[in-house]
């Protein structure tokens, strides 16, 4: 660790990875409730436990977000944070916020309330008193890492880093705006969902994905940051008008439909370039980095990106397709694969790669890291197949057979009992990475002890 | 890339354009040879513009890689137009 | 502490293919971005027609050919004057604001196409046809839009490097014009 602010990173990393097994567990039980419907109704009904495995998805990726910021900001810019206090203050907001979240929506607390109710909102369910937090600890973040940043060196990395960074949390502004128009609505929650995960998550991603590879493979940064600028142009220009892929049936005009289609379509660009990106840069570039566990996690992220983001997005992005496939557990299939692939993965490959670091010592529990890449990474697949075939049927028998719904899911249960068992593998897997990073045991045996970083 | 060259590429992009006019008003009922021979000047106007506006006069790979993207779409589009 | 195994030698990239596109990489990215959006557009308007050739012809009898026409050779004009500009220093902006005009010709000329499609109460929703005609072209002259503000800013604050990206901005647009008029307005 060159800068003793990088540490920060550590606590945001913590509170991630717990926020992980919070939103894993949650999605194994809402997976057993799809196999066994009455599962814990009277307790804690579905809707409460989706939201929860989706928010705490949400913020967790946020908080990786913000400590890979903390993390590769002092490196790149060349300074320390500029104020640690900050900091941990909006990681202190952030996490009084959650907690606030989960006992709203565990109890239903103040329900219809305005400010302290939950507001109903797909991802956005959040009370208006945690949208405020949320914009107080992201303004404070801002402030802090582009002060660093003003200060300091401008990299191609930090540039595109910020970049998303504002961008996610500009666009965060619009959960406050809640048209009665449902068309309207769902209109301006995209600007958010849509914009944020095909958008300026994407931004940030290949910024991570972009310092990883300059620090595990040696490539030169000139080199990095040509890719990196094709990737950054590539997917604004595909992933902002792509949004019309979402305006296909909720009331927008008819012309989104070729909108979103065409440009939805080059979506798969950027997610492609950032696969090319990691194999070229891991075959040209001749170091033997010893943290073989990160650079697994970032091939691997960008791999199943491609896969999961760009072509089981492609899949149903048509609208003919589209037509028939809206809403089936083919868009399930497609959002996990999507999720783990893009996000989650390039997460756990940052936290890899800096948890070492962090704690000042050698890579450690590199093979138990990397079983639990497999585990993780097979359970999600198999996951995603099993959910594709059952979308498959399901878009049969309901959209073009016309039968019942209700009918239709009794038949996928063999579907939704292989995909509980594919999620307790990712559980599993979770688990043991959060172990191989917090127990940290045999040291790597090592040629030398210089030191990088 | 010299004036002059630039000037000739401009003047073919005129003849090109007056071409496609002049069989637009010699044949107004279209049909098939028509929209080939259209599509054929298009894709001539395109090269131009690639070539020598764009300058991938200098880098022969490249101009091989749009000329195929070229010819790749404007036979798919002959297609589609044959399809209908 | 992570180990550094010796430094890296510096790769050979002098013989990168992305190094010899002439001009600015990112306006190349650009420009097939472009190219594949019009592309999959005009392809599309094309499969569509499949399903009702005649009413597209009856669509298309509406348009202004001529106009068509005349914007066809306006374009390849200021995309001349643009290239001249970039390659004559001391008359940049001479040359420049001749682009500019004609540029703005060619916005003149479409808005004239337009208003009287709208008196004849043709809109986007009209049909397939007109759906692809005003998304296509729409598209096109937000790019012309775009390519005279460019040019603007590069009058106020000129800058051969600039110069040249935003002349390869205005080619890009001459070259979809001369891919979508022939497709839009003739092929029946």
């Amino acid at each position: 660790m060159k800068y003793q602010t990088q540490k920060i990173a550590y606590w945001y990393f913590l509170a991630a990875m717990i926020l992980f097994a919070v939103q894993v567990s949650g999605g194994l039980i809402a997976g057993w409730i799809y196999v066994q419907p009455n599962f814990l109704s009277e307790l804690m009904p579905f809707n409460i436990i989706r939201m929860l495995h989706t928010n705490s998805l949400v913020v967790w990726l946020l908080l990786g977000f913000f400590g890979a910021a903390y993390f590769l900001i002092p490196e790149e810019a060349e300074r320390e944070i500029h104020s640690p206090m900050i900091a941990y203050l909006q990681l202190i907001i952030l996490l009084v916020g959650t907690l606030g979240v989960v006992v709203t929506y565990v109890f239903n607390l103040f329900h219809g309330n305005w400010f302290l109710g939950m507001e109903g909102r797909e991802f956005i369910e959040q009370p208006v008193w945690v949208k405020v937090g949320i914009v107080v600890a992201a303004l404070m973040f801002l402030y802090n890492v582009t002060m660093t940043v003003l200060k300091g060196r401008k990299t191609a990395i930090t540039n595109v880093l910020l970049l998303g960074l504002w961008g996610l949390a500009l666009l965060f502004l619009f959960a406050f705006y809640n048209p009665e128009n449902l068309a309207l609505d769902k209109m301006f929650w995209w600007y958010i969902v849509h914009l944020w995960v095909e958008g300026t998550w994407e931004l940030v991603m290949a910024s991570i994905l972009a310092y990883l590879m300059l620090k595990m493979t040696g490539v030169d940064r000139e080199i990095i940051e040509k890719w990196l600028y094709i990737i950054v142009a590539t997917a604004l220009f595909s992933g902002i008008l792509g949004t019309g892929h979402h305006y296909y049936w909720i009331g927008t005009p008819g012309y989104w439909q070729w909108i979103g289609s065409i440009f939805s379509s080059l979506e798969v660009i950027p997610f492609f370039a950032m696969m090319a990106f990691s194999f070229v840069m891991v075959w040209k570039g001749k170091r033997d980095h010893p943290n073989k566990a990160a650079l697994l996690w970032a091939l691997g992220a960008s791999t199943v990106a491609f896969f999961g983001a760009g072509v089981w997005g492609f899949l149903h992005t048509l609208h003919g397709v589209n037509y028939y496939t809206h809403g089936t557990q083919i868009t399930a299939a497609h959002g996990h694969l999507a999720f783990f692939g893009a996000y989650v993965s390039m997460n756990l490959a940052i936290f890899s790669y800096a948890f070492p670091i962090l704690r000042g010592r050698d890579p450690y529990n590199q093979v138990l890291n990397m079983v639990s890449f497999w585990l993780m990474t097979g359970g999600m697949a198999f996951m995603t197949f099993v959910l594709t075939f059952a979308g498959t049927v399901q878009t049969h028998m309901q959209r073009v057979l016309g039968e019942n719904f209700m009918d239709v899911q009794e038949g996928l249960g063999l579907f939704y009992l292989m995909r509980w068992g594919s999620g307790a593998a990712v559980v599993i897997g979770a688990l043991l990475f959060i172990y191989a990073q917090l127990a940290p045991r045999r040291e790597v045996i090592s040629q030398g002890t210089g030191e990088e970083a | 890339m010299t004036q002059s060259a630039l000037t000739r590429a401009f003047l073919t992009l005129l003849a090109l354009s007056i071409g496609t006019t002049l069989l637009t008003e010699l044949r107004p009922q279209a049909g098939m040879g028509f929209v080939a021979l259209v599509l054929l000047l298009a894709g001539l106007k395109a090269r131009v513009i690639l070539m020598d506006y764009l300058g991938l006069r200098l880098a022969p790979m490249w101009q091989r890689g749009f000329n195929a993207f070229l010819v790749v779409f404007l036979l798919t589009g002959l297609g589609l137009y044959l399809a209908g | 502490m992570n180990q550094s195994p010796a430094p890296v030698p510096a790769m050979a990239e002098q013989d990168h293919p992305l190094d010899s596109l002439p001009g600015d990489l990112m306006i190349w990215v650009l420009i097939v971005s472009e190219l594949l959006v019009f592309g999959a557009g005009l392809l599309a308007f094309l499969g569509v027609r499949i399903a009702d050739p005649v009413a597209f012809a009856q669509d298309q009898d509406s348009l202004n050919r001529v106009a068509g026409a005349v914007n066809t050779i306006v374009l390849i004009s200021s995309g001349y004057l643009a290239a001249r500009a970039v390659h004559s220093p001391n008359k940049m902006r001479l040359w420049l604001s001749g682009s500019m005009v004609l540029g703005l010709v060619f916005l003149v000329v479409k808005w004239f196409e337009y208003t009287a499609k709208a008196e004849l109460g043709i809109g986007i929703e009209t049909s397939q046809f007109f759906t692809f005609y005003y998304l296509l072209t729409g598209f096109h002259a937000m790019h012309v839009v775009a390519g005279l503000v460019i040019f603007a800013l590069i009058m106020r604050w000129p800058n051969p490097r600039n110069l040249e990206g935003a002349a390869m901005f205005w080619h890009m647009v001459d070259l979809v014009w001369v891919l979508l008029f022939p497709i839009i307005y003739l092929v029946r």
